[in-house]
């Protein structure tokens, strides 16, 4: 690890000892997660009840609910939707959190004393959540099948490549929180519950957007995940009348791309200015 | 120790965890809007679902008032919510602060501790319940003062006992188990799916429905739903369904305490409870 700090290390060990360290970090994470069982089986059983829960809420507004909950369209919006979501939120807060975490820990410090990359420390976090994700997903979008009926499956390499984009600039949004919660240390808690909510809503991540108020739609347009969202649906729908709901989608689509590349950038960026602020303060550890 | 003494603990330990939270004002703003946008969700997706939506609602459950139906869910699985975090996750939130040690080294009995938990926790969630259903209510534009409210407030005192009492034995399942966040986030969506948070439990299947009856909040929600709503008690009557949840307050909380003890008792033989 010492190497690393080598100036004259070469370009190929530099990366070598980069991917190394990536993944001596991801197997720590990987192996404290092995440690609680019963988290894994209670995060299944907690899909499972979430997506009963707002499918058979959903339900009661229909005619017959014992056997659709909508029509194909409206199934498809809020499968797709919830899958983003869970991403999202990882994604979005993951980082912030085990920054937290490490601070509480006290182990934040030495992380910075060490040599190893930062960037890689940051991504070393949500790499197992998006793994655990994807799975997580893959059995809600089943559940939510089967209760609600036959999902639309159109365009798939499209919705991969919306998907990643979006991942992509919440991971930028994930940098941003991480150095907010730097700044503002037990709050973060608080302002990270608030915004998954606020996300929850202004995304429409469980609804179509023409169920929004206008002055809360204001606010969808503002957000460039929204679009993500819309884009995402809409695409693995196969572009049904009506969608994409809040631009047309080769606008959608640029939003996306531009989100998904310049985020991570900008979000890094604030996260080491941030750093380095809390290392001249010494307030690295407090919290 | 005297009663006096212990009720003296019981209310420092209340005063103890109030202090806390009004340290974090954002905390307690989050109390009353997380049910506001829990609720508001499935009044979207009911939006979205045309022009009949309202008339449908109320053929399923009993009320057009879907707004109404939807704020009481998530109104009442705030206080559900907050017994389960407060009190089930008690233990470890001292093993936390590192004042558990401290406390089985007192001459007060921890259950006096704990009671000053619960007393905070239903303070807490009944203020946060109370006022996103009044708050929800003037933002979504209903008006939250109909129906008979003396006896909605009647099924949430009654129903909190019980409640409670329910949050020891799930302590107790903490204290064996270890995983306290896995379990009591997974807990509080089994809570909310049993009580019908969104939707009556007539749907379910019979044995799902007998699991979901012998649960205190299912009662609860049902009785504030048929108090304000008029959705139908289930035994058809207010004091029958009242009676129904006087039987769990009889009995809910001497099994909560014995079954508590009885695991506390054989962990402290054994591994300790110091090991989280």
């Amino acid at each position: 690890m010492s190497d690393l700090s080598l100036p004259h290390m070469s370009k190929p060990s530099w990366i070598k000892a980069e991917i190394s360290a990536f993944w001596a970090m991801v197997r720590k994470e990987l192996i404290i997660m092995a440690r609680y069982p019963v988290n894994f089986i209670a995060s299944f059983a907690q899909v499972f009840l979430i997506v009963a829960i707002f499918t058979l809420g959903g339900s009661m507004f229909y005619k017959d609910y014992s056997s659709q909950a909508g029509s194909a369209g409206n199934s498809g919006i809020a499968v797709y939707g919830f899958i983003l979501f869970m991403f999202m939120g990882d994604t979005l807060w993951t980082i912030g959190y085990n920054i937290r975490n490490e601070q509480v820990q006290g182990t934040l410090e030495q992380l910075y004393l060490s040599p190893a990359s930062k960037f890689a420390n940051l991504v070393s976090r949500v790499t197992n959540t998006l793994i655990w994700t994807g799975l997580l997903s893959i059995t809600g979008g089943v559940l939510m099948t089967l209760m609600i009926g036959d999902l639309p499956f159109k365009n798939p390499l499209l919705g991969l490549y919306l998907l990643v984009m979006v991942l992509s600039g919440t991971f930028g949004i994930g940098f941003a929180f991480a150095a907010l919660t730097l700044v503002i240390k037990e709050a973060a808690q608080t302002l990270a519950n608030f915004l998954q909510f606020a996300f929850l809503v202004l995304c429409a991540n469980f609804f179509p957007f023409s169920s929004l108020p206008p002055f809360v739609l204001f606010f969808s347009r503002l957000l460039p995940p929204a679009y993500g969202v819309d884009a995402f649906r809409s695409a693995l729908m196969g572009f049904p009348d009506g969608m994409p709901e809040l631009a047309p989608f080769p606008v959608e689509f640029t939003i996306v791309t531009v989100f998904g590349i310049l985020m991570p950038i900008v979000g890094y960026l604030f996260y080491r200015w941030s750093e380095k602020l809390a290392r001249k303060r010494g307030s690295l550890s407090s919290y | 120790m005297s009663l006096r003494a212990n009720i003296s603990v019981m209310l420092a330990s209340f005063r103890m965890r109030l202090t806390t939270i009004t340290r974090y004002p954002g905390q307690i703003v989050m109390d009353i809007l997380i049910p506001i946008v829990f609720a508001y969700m499935p009044i979207l997706l009911g939006r979205s679902a045309g022009a009949n939506a309202a008339l449908n609602f109320a053929a399923n459950t009993g009320t057009d008032n879907y707004i109404g139906y939807m704020l009481i869910g998530s109104s009442v699985f705030t206080l559900v919510n907050f017994a389960f975090w407060h009190v089930a996750y008690w233990l470890r939130w001292e093993q936390e602060a590192g004042t558990l040690e401290g406390l089985y080294l007192t001459p007060t009995h921890r259950v006096w501790v704990v009671a000053g938990t619960a007393l905070y926790s239903c303070t807490r969630g009944l203020l946060s319940a109370i006022a996103a259903y009044l708050i929800g209510s003037f933002v979504l534009g209903l008006n939250p003062f109909q129906g008979e409210m003396l006896l909605a407030l009647l099924f949430i005192l009654v129903g909190l006992i019980p409640l409670y009492s329910l949050t020891l034995l799930y302590g107790a399942v903490i204290l064996k188990v270890k995983e306290a966040n896995a379990l009591v986030n997974l807990m509080q969506w089994g809570v909310s799916f049993l009580m019908g948070v969104f939707f009556p439990i007539a749907i379910f299947p019979p044995l799902l429905k007998l699991i979901a009856l012998l649960f205190p909040p299912t009662w609860m929600t049902n009785g504030v739903r048929s108090a304000l709503l008029g959705v139908g008690y289930f035994f058809n009557a207010w004091y029958f369904d009242l009676a129904i949840l006087w039987v769990f307050l009889l009995i809910a909380p001497f099994f909560g305490y014995w079954i508590f003890s009885r695991t506390e008792t054989g962990i402290r033989k054994n591994e300790g409870v110091g090991q989280f």
